[in-house]
């Protein structure tokens, strides 16, 4: 019998995840994979009749899954979503079997649940058609590891297949050319998130960003369709902005969410305002002027700092304002509630958060791929607290064993704190790196990665009061950190 | 494309002209710090340096440039510009060899110069045939960290600060790289190696050789950034380039490279450790 298989399966998860405890290992995997092992539909049978959302692409995916979920427990939702990283079928089922017993629990005190799931882009062509989503976000595709996931329209096919697989309102990023391809055959499903037009291209304009030596390597220089080089009216960052393909006339669409916003100020600093805006449902950022009074503004603070993160925002009030359409809740969920819920939103570990120790901060952005290395020296160069950079490039299988990704990066156009420290397996090249960028030899405290904690107490202590030491770890290197921390500095592990 | 000229230190009054071809293609695997590379070791010795990226449809004529870079792309990629580079910019290209240009050409772009790639199922993709090798593909991929040793390298070691211990012959031979590729290169009888596998694939897996030289055309399958851990090899490009424009006495300064020494140094460790780490 179908249900007994399936209570089976989740009895066995339980045992798991008691073992793994006693064993003092997080589980956050494990158990899911047992269960659908016994029961390969266990996570259809678990999503079933739930609203499910999920948020996938290769960069931003658990910054923004973490802004849903905030924002969702704001207005008044349970929220079960899954533990950063644990993004594949296993992480999933894993979190969708522990969340039963709240989501039992608020159904039956009349709450409202709601599951917001972060997944792979890669196992989103096979596990979306059991999460059976109602919502479903494509945040960008950028490069990622190329020898491992493969070229990026093979990443984008396997995205296709899962959003054929469901019904899903689809949310797209209308300033990825390669994300927003997925509009077409599904256009009526499809709405849009972007930056403004018109901020982007006034930006350009009075804040033309200092050029490197050479530009890094781009993922999508041209139309994928007639092979015609893109145009761009104003750009963002990496490939992002307002392209259009002079041969086929492919161009990005206009957003029906987007966000105003002015680089007279870092968005890398705290309490960043930027004005969200809504043009509403069936109309875009074209139809939008700024005495339009359809169109809802507003400004909010951008809780997590960094130019990326202001699309991630954006990503996150549209996909809340777009499930409170779907699931007929528009009254807890308007534009409004959503984007001021957006502003209490926290920092996690890895993702910004700022830790203080003793008169000093530190802060941890894992960097995995290009993009997100280049966003991060981008912000470490505009905050105003960065007083040192600590670096950490191991090349484990997790993190692919090839760095030489670290090359793509323009290194060229950031300036570097004073201070920068380099450790992991790998910190012969990533000393290399920052040499061939020009920062001189003796600024560069480069240290193997046995020595990694001597050299975090090192730069620590060398940051001045009231400063912050920004640490950027990959991501075998930042789960030695993270234990470190715990250790030395008796910061409290997530998962226990 | 927009042309830089990086003549912020021009003491030594020369100048070194390198050609990116389409580095907004083929742009895999850090290619792009071999370009830096060069910049950088020509800049600190005063030379300076007029980069030209080129892409489809642009001109390419041989007497502009000292240095072409070529690095590997994606498949689709590479497909969009084969046409231009084996058709259009082909018999320049071709020219500029026979001329003695320097090239540097990784991966995709090494496959690229030979005569044809064929692939798995059979079919031949008709290359630029500017050097006497072809390429082979089949279904296992050689992803891993590579040592070579190349004979050529032995007299560039002069270059200033190596540390008694590592300036050894040995030392000054190596050249480490990252591999990453499914092609299986053989050599034709005008071309040469360019070096001996130590560790690694190589051309082919078979004959412990790796990359090929012709004229002063130099291939190899070495990503990684290939030129910032071997700056002997990135001096052994330059001076061939300079003294081909400024005559045989032109002497390449002494330049330290105890940082890119350090990082070589670096990476022994991490292999001696070994990995196995997930």
């Amino acid at each position: 019998m179908a249900s007994l298989r399936y209570h089976f399966a989740i009895f066995c998860a339980k045992g798991t995840k008691f073992a793994l405890n006693l064993m003092g290992r997080g589980a956050t995997t494990l158990p899911g994979k047992v269960a659908a092992k016994i029961d390969p539909k266990i996570l259809a049978k678990l999503c079933k009749d739930r609203d499910c959302l999920t948020i996938t692409g290769t960069n931003g995916k658990t910054t923004t899954t973490h802004m849903i979920t905030d924002i969702f427990r704001n207005c008044g939702y349970e929220v079960v979503t899954n533990v950063s990283g644990a993004n594949l079928l296993s992480g999933v089922t894993t979190s969708m079997i522990f969340g039963l017993k709240n989501m039992k629990k608020a159904e039956k005190e009349g709450r409202k649940v709601i599951c917001v799931l972060e997944t792979d882009e890669a196992a989103f062509g096979k596990i979306a058609c059991q999460i059976m989503p109602k919502v479903s976000v494509v945040t960008n595709l950028f490069r990622d590891q190329l020898d491992r996931f493969g070229e990026l329209s093979h990443t984008r096919e396997l995205i296709a297949k899962g959003l054929d697989s469901c019904e899903a309102e689809i949310l797209l990023n209308s300033d990825d050319s390669l994300v927003s391809e997925l509009y077409k055959g599904r256009e009526a499903r499809t709405s849009f998130y972007g930056f403004s037009e018109r901020a982007m291209r006034e930006n350009n304009e009075k804040y033309p960003g200092k050029s490197g030596l050479l530009p890094a390597s781009s993922d999508a220089e041209y139309c994928t369709g007639c092979k015609e080089k893109y145009t761009y009216t104003a750009r963002s960052f990496g490939h992002l902005g307002a392209f259009a393909c002079g041969k086929c006339g492919k161009k990005r669409v206009a957003p029906r969410f987007f966000v105003e916003y002015d680089l007279a100020r870092n968005p890398a600093n705290e309490g960043y305002e930027m004005t969200l805006c809504d043009a509403g449902a069936g109309r875009s950022e074209s139809d939008a002027t700024t005495e339009d009074t359809v169109t809802t503004r507003k400004v909010v603070k951008l809780p997590i700092p960094g130019t990326h993160n202001m699309y991630n925002a954006m990503a996150a009030v549209s996909a809340c304002v777009r499930m409170g359409e779907k699931m007929g809740d528009t009254k807890n969920l308007s534009f409004d509630q959503a984007a001021a819920a957006l502003e209490h939103v926290e920092a996690a570990f890895g993702r910004m958060e700022k830790i203080a120790i003793g008169s000093k901060k530190i802060c941890v952005m894992l960097v995995k791929n290009p993009v997100g290395l280049d966003r991060a020296l981008s912000l470490v160069a505009g905050a105003e607290d960065a007083d040192g950079i600590y670096m950490l490039l191991n090349s484990n299988i997790a993190d692919g064993k090839d760095v030489s990704w670290i090359w793509d990066v323009d290194f060229e156009s950031k300036t570097f704190p004073k201070k920068v420290y380099v450790s992991g397996d790998r910190y012969g090249d990533m000393m290399l790196r920052i040499l061939y960028s020009g920062v001189a030899r003796e600024r560069i405290d480069a240290q193997p990665m046995e020595v990694c904690a001597e050299l975090l107490d090192r730069a620590i202590s060398t940051t001045a009061d009231g400063k912050c030491l920004y640490i950027l770890p990959n991501y075998t290197s930042m789960l030695a950190l993270r234990s470190i921390l715990v250790k030395r500095y008796h910061l409290k592990d997530f998962w226990k | 494309m927009t042309e830089v000229t990086t003549a912020n230190v021009n003491m030594s009054g020369k100048e070194i002209r390198i050609c990116h071809m389409y580095p907004d293609l083929l742009n895999l695997y850090g290619d792009r710090g071999n370009v830096l590379s060069l910049i950088r070791r020509a800049e600190l010795r005063g030379i300076s340096v007029k980069l030209v990226p080129i892409s489809i449809g642009d001109e390419f004529d041989p007497k502009d440039y000292d240095i072409v870079f070529l690095g590997g792309g994606q498949d689709a990629e590479q497909n969009m510009i084969r046409k231009d580079f084996v058709e259009v910019k082909g018999p320049k290209v071709k020219e500029a060899i026979e001329d003695g240009v320097v090239f540097l050409c990784i991966c995709g772009g090494y496959q690229m110069l030979g005569k044809y790639y064929q692939e798995h199922d059979g079919t031949k993709i008709e290359c630029l045939g500017a050097i006497d090798v072809y390429t082979v593909g089949e279904d296992v991929r050689y992803i891993q960290d590579t040592v070579y040793e190349a004979d050529f390298l032995k007299d560039e070691g002069g270059t200033g600060d190596v540390s008694a211990s590592q300036g050894s012959d040995v030392n000054a031979c190596r050249l480490y790289g990252f591999e990453n590729h499914s092609g299986r290169t053989y050599l034709g009888d005008s071309v040469k190696p360019m070096a001996k596998v130590i560790e690694g694939a190589g051309n082919n897996g078979k004959d412990g050789y790796e990359g090929a030289i012709y004229h002063n055309v130099y291939c190899t399958y070495s990503h990684g950034s290939f030129l910032p851990k071997n700056p002997r090899m990135t001096d052994h490009l330059l001076r061939l380039a300079l003294k081909r424009r400024y005559g045989e006495e032109f002497e390449l300064s002494p330049l330290d490279m105890s940082g890119e020494e350090f990082a070589r140094e670096a990476l022994l460790k991490y292999k001696e450790k070994g990995n196995t780490a997930p």
